[in-house]
């Protein structure tokens, strides 16, 4: 480097390599989440939460308690109600195989992995459908893309 | 009960589409990104791929690039995937909902580019994916303390200044949609241009911007 060139050439000129670009982002980040852990003292945590979690580590399901009755009807908080008519009829939304066993034996009650159930759930499926659907697509597009490449010699 | 106030920037909401919690709308700002992300979408469908002509320097001689057609496939269909994210991403009105359609139209960027075997393009691309990668922290973390400072996301409440939203949340988010649409970055978008394909490379450029645009009105209005 010749000593006649000024700070701005310097400059420009590492960040015209792309080698440096994650360089320059982690930079970017660091000095975001050093402003970020300046001003934390005066973020408080708001305790109305729409999207509340509670953790109960004497329960046996723990962590996986998510609240509810199951098979019964529990109560959901949701930001606009009236967009969500059927929120906390956790039942609804049995698999066929779930209903087999329901209908069949008394053991339905006893298994957390056999049916969709349990609060998280019911803000997943029903108060924020759609944000389960964008997730699955990014899943999809991330396959899509791993198994073209992998395949492409084929 | 759906009434944006009047200081968000976008002006008042023409359209609305309730998914539940997640109230999609259409602000004049926002349906003019939608249209034109649309417009250029249905181009995307629409279109043949350019084809690149290089000239030897000093002589008659040139030689076309030839453009592989399973190539060409799989680039449509990750044009249109990033075209239909952008187009999530500028009529959603949640902002978790608002990250998940970010990050997607990151990973349809990765996608458009990664399949080239030019070495620059992919040295630009593996670039532009750690960036991406890294980008999901600050920008699902700023959902998160956006969430856990005013206990709510839909921007219909965010919105007008009523919630005090946390600036780092903010900042948060901004860095987030940089490193997930590069936009002021454009250091790696020269080199991945040179990658044929004209419509679908352009695609990377189209939903970066639109994604910068979006996020710009979201933190001016909250």
């Amino acid at each position: 480097m010749t000593p006649d060139r000024s700070i701005i050439t310097r400059i420009s000129a590492t960040i015209s390599r792309v080698e440096n670009l994650t360089a320059l982002y982690a930079l970017l980040a660091i000095i975001v989440v050093v402003l970020g852990l300046v001003s934390l003292p005066f973020i408080a945590y708001h305790d109305d939460q729409l999207y509340e979690k509670t953790l109960d580590p004497a329960s046996a399901l723990h962590p996986y308690d998510r609240g509810g009755v199951p098979f019964g009807t529990t109560p959901v908080k949701s930001q606009y109600p009236e967009n969500s008519p059927y929120a906390g009829y956790v039942t609804a939304y049995l698999t066929p195989f779930s209903q087999w066993l329901a209908d069949t034996t008394h053991h339905m009650g006893t298994t957390i992995v056999a049916h969709p159930g349990g609060i998280i759930d019911e803000i997943l499926y029903n108060t924020r459908g759609l944000d389960t659907v964008v997730e699955t697509s990014i899943l999809f597009v991330a396959f899509a893309i791993a198994s073209y490449l992998f395949r492409r010699d084929s | 009960m759906f009434n944006l106030p009047t200081t968000n920037i976008g002006g008042p909401e023409v359209f609305v589409l309730e998914f539940g919690d997640i109230v999609a709308y259409f602000s004049p700002y926002t349906a003019a990104l939608f249209v034109f992300a649309l417009i250029f979408t249905a181009l995307v469908i629409v279109s043949r791929p350019e084809r690149q002509v290089d000239i030897a320097f000093g002589g008659d001689a040139y030689y076309t690039k030839e453009v592989d057609p399973n190539l060409l496939r799989f680039q449509r269909f990750m044009a249109i995937a990033c075209g239909l994210a952008t187009l999530g991403a500028v009529m959603t009105g949640d902002v978790f909902n608002f990250t998940l359609f970010a990050s997607m139209v990151g990973i349809t960027n990765i996608g458009i580019v990664a399949a080239y075997r030019n070495r620059h393009v992919l040295n630009a691309a593996f670039q532009y994916g750690i960036v991406a990668m890294l980008a999901t922290v600050p920008l699902f973390g700023g959902a998160a303390i956006v969430l856990a400072g005013t206990g709510t996301l839909s921007m219909w409440e965010l919105f007008g200044g009523a919630m005090a939203v946390p600036l780092i949340a903010k900042a948060f988010l901004v860095l987030g949609v940089m490193g997930e649409g590069m936009a002021p970055f454009y250091i790696a978008k020269a080199e991945i241009t040179r990658a044929q394909g004209a419509p679908f490379i352009l695609m990377v450029h189209v939903s970066s911007l639109l994604l910068f645009l979006r996020v710009t009105e979201i933190v001016i209005s909250m």
